[in-house]
């Protein structure tokens, strides 16, 4: 039991009412502060923080829940995102004992593996699944955990780690990670011009034998691998979100609080980012594509207005538009609307329609369509940079492989 | 691959290209029979998510059929299909597919016999590229 919790018990007993209407208040001074200057900011971002309160009162009647973070395929930013909750994480050690952790905490693959089935409360598993070990360890928890978490978009739509299926497989990424980048080719052919070095499955040391994971030819996202309860789509979710999400958990903890039906995402709107956006869009057609350093940004108007490729009108709100609001286009990290499967579908109808008709369409073969349509590079990647993993096609393919 | 018969999804469009298609058929035109028609309201009804879907699911071919330019029903449907299917066009190659299984023409309400040539066309050039790379990998 935490010290202040100790110390504010009763007050907080005595006035939940209080305590739930403050963190709200506190959301709008924040966003105040922040500098978003437009009037209605706090009216457009349709998410406050659910704040768990400043403090839990101590441990939950039943005793500590169990709680496991863990990482895939991931960069690390979800874990730092938890930790994004500043002070309030400590009342996430008053809740539960966080028994895996790997950026934080100890707690191995063999304590979890000691556990019954079921005994976890919660996983929260960030990444995509790409390796042996992910897989295992993924499949591991799901056996142990009650309820299982898809924390940010690698877990839920594949994120980046799935632009990996775009290349024929894992062989092909090992030999051009280890013999074709710059750094390791001249590497390669400096010291083992006949046989480059790769990294092995196994190898046969003196002491014994030492394995890597083996790495998957195809990326896939958690809920292709294990049955996932919840969703929290974003790259990272924000604060906001977590909030929500620890929420829910700690009213389950100590008020036997029904949790959301199983498959919610957690901290999306049902609209698209545009409805959260503050710009103003006047409905002009992109006659150019630009980068955002290739243009001096207006700071009201829409940025698909300005030739920004902006992922914007099909990607699920909930973010706040943050992006947006400094002059950066929406990439797309929320994933599709709920809808829709296929995100880069979705936006790539949107943006060929901002493509304005011209006088001489009627009479103009199909290559000058490719030539107009050629401006955007690189569709692919830009459009599915995100849900990749859980796109129809979902990899590359090869014509004609027999 | 000689007994290969392709699989093709074709989009018509309401107003000119699905009644090109019956006017093949009450002229009795033959065609083979390897395509199966879906009738949308317009050629810029057909979502790139529909024509992926296709693909998904192991349709060898897709063909996108819809009114010539400046015959719209809706006046400018047809132009911007023709944007999208041009950029899915270039996302299909990106994935590996040779961008000729997804074709788009223009079909018009009288052109029974265009019709047919099309699809007689089509049906040879998927057969010529042998069945979709992704059956191939889901077998």
């Amino acid at each position: 039991m935490g010290f202040f919790s100790k110390i504010f018990k009763k007050e907080e007993k005595a006035e939940p009412a209080k305590k739930a209407a403050a963190p709200v208040k506190d959301a709008a001074k924040e966003a105040a502060a922040c500098g978003c200057e437009t009037k209605d900011a706090n009216a457009v971002v349709g998410l406050q923080a659910a704040d768990l309160g400043e403090l839990l009162p101590g441990a939950p009647p039943g005793g500590k829940i169990k709680l496991a973070i863990y990482w895939a395929a991931a960069c690390g930013g979800c874990d730092v995102s938890i930790l994004d909750t500043n002070e309030r994480i400590l009342t996430v050690g008053d809740m539960a004992d966080i028994v895996m952790w790997p950026i934080a905490a100890d707690g191995k693959e063999k304590d979890i593996a000691a556990m019954d089935d079921g005994e976890i409360t919660v996983s929260i598993i960030s990444g995509a699944v790409r390796n042996a070990e992910n897989q295992h360890m993924v499949k591991l928890l799901r056996q142990k955990s009650k309820i299982v978490v898809a924390y940010g978009t690698c877990a839920c739509f594949g994120g980046s780690p799935a632009l990996a299926n775009l290349v024929s497989g894992a062989d092909e990424i090992l030999d051009y990670v280890y013999t074709k980048t710059p750094t390791t080719a001249n590497f390669q052919a400096d010291y083992s011009k006949d046989k480059p070095v790769i990294p092995q499955y196994s190898y046969q040391a003196p002491e014994g034998e030492l394995t890597l994971p083996m790495l998957f030819d195809t990326v896939k996202t958690l809920d292709q691998v294990i049955d996932v309860d919840y969703f929290v789509p974003g790259c990272p979710p924000l604060q906001e979100t977590i909030s929500h999400m620890l929420k829910a958990v700690a009213d389950f903890a100590y008020a036997g609080v029904a949790l959301p039906p199983k498959g919610t995402m957690i901290g999306v709107t049902t609209k698209t980012l545009c409805e959260e956006c503050p710009r103003k869009k006047e409905n002009a057609r992109i006659t150019k594509i630009c980068e955002p350093y290739q243009v001096n940004i207006d700071p009201e108007k829409c940025l698909m207005d300005q030739g920004i490729l902006c992922l914007g009108p099909a990607t699920i709100g909930g973010c706040g538009a943050r992006c947006t609001r400094v002059g950066q286009p929406c990439r797309g990290c929320y994933g599709p609307t709920e809808d829709v499967q296929e995100q880069g579908a979705s936006i790539f109808t949107a943006v060929a329609s901002m493509f304005p008709i011209r006088e001489d369409d009627g009479i103009i073969g199909e290559d000058e369509i490719i030539e107009i349509m050629s401006t955007i590079k690189d569709p692919l990647g830009y459009f599915y940079a995100f849900t990749l993993g859980k796109s129809l096609i979902k990899r590359a393919v090869k014509e004609g492989g027999q | 691959m000689a007994d290969f018969e392709p699989r093709i999804v074709t989009f018509c469009c309401n107003w000119c290209s699905y009644a090109g298609a019956d006017g093949a058929g009450v002229a009795r035109l033959q065609m083979p029979t390897n395509f199966r028609i879906i009738r949308t309201m317009c050629s810029a009804r057909v979502d790139p998510e529909f024509i992926l879907r296709a693909f998904s699911k192991g349709a060898d071919g897709v063909m996108v059929l819809g009114c010539h330019p400046a015959d719209c029903h809706y006046i400018g449907g047809n132009y911007r299909a023709r944007r999208r299917i041009a950029l899915l066009r270039m996302v299909l190659e990106q994935y590996g597919f040779d961008p000729k299984r997804l074709k788009l023409e223009w079909v018009s309400a009288s052109e029974g016999e265009k019709f047919q040539k099309t699809v007689c066309e089509f049906i040879d050039t998927i057969k010529a590229l042998g069945p979709t790379p992704l059956q191939k990998e889901a077998n």
